[in-house]
């Protein structure tokens, strides 16, 4: 039988690697995972924000950032 | 408890950026939160398009309007 891989042991895998996080309203955000909870909410550290609209622009914060996963898409 | 818990415990009293997923950021010093991050925050400024256009004693921000909380506050 095939073993699955569950979505949260596959952000798990990701800790301490470098992730693109897409959110829901055309941000995104590219950082190093240093954790997640149950809801999906992240801890990002070193993060770029970008946003889609105007072309290309972009918002670099330092040290760490608490993303909500209410707004999450994709990752 | 897990990552994100723990970046919260160790926010509180520091100032924070709150970034709705409107664009609308609010800066202020983090006064507390829940565990459905709702914050409240103290000398809070209102921040659209890198202008200043609100200042607010106390401002109560409800966790469902997609927060992205920076440890620090942007320069």
């Amino acid at each position: 039988m095939a073993s699955q891989v569950l979505p949260l042991e596959l952000i798990d895998r990701c800790i301490g690697s470098k992730i693109w996080v897409i959110m829901k309203n055309d941000r995104e955000f590219s950082g190093t995972l240093l954790g997640f909870d149950d809801f999906v909410n992240m801890v990002l550290e070193d993060v770029t924000e970008y946003e889609t609209t105007p072309q290309g622009k972009k918002t670099t914060k330092l040290n760490q950032t608490l993303l909500n996963g209410n707004n999450i898409c994709m990752v | 408890s897990g990552s994100p818990t723990d970046f919260l415990k160790g926010v509180v009293g520091k100032r924070v950026v709150v970034r709705l997923t409107s664009g609308v950021d609010y800066r202020g010093v983090l006064s507390c939160l829940d565990g459905y991050m709702n914050i409240a925050l103290e000398q809070t400024e209102e921040h659209v398009n890198g202008r200043v256009i609100n200042r607010y004693g106390d401002a109560f921000i409800r966790g469902n309007n997609g927060v992205l909380i920076p440890s620090q506050p942007e320069p």
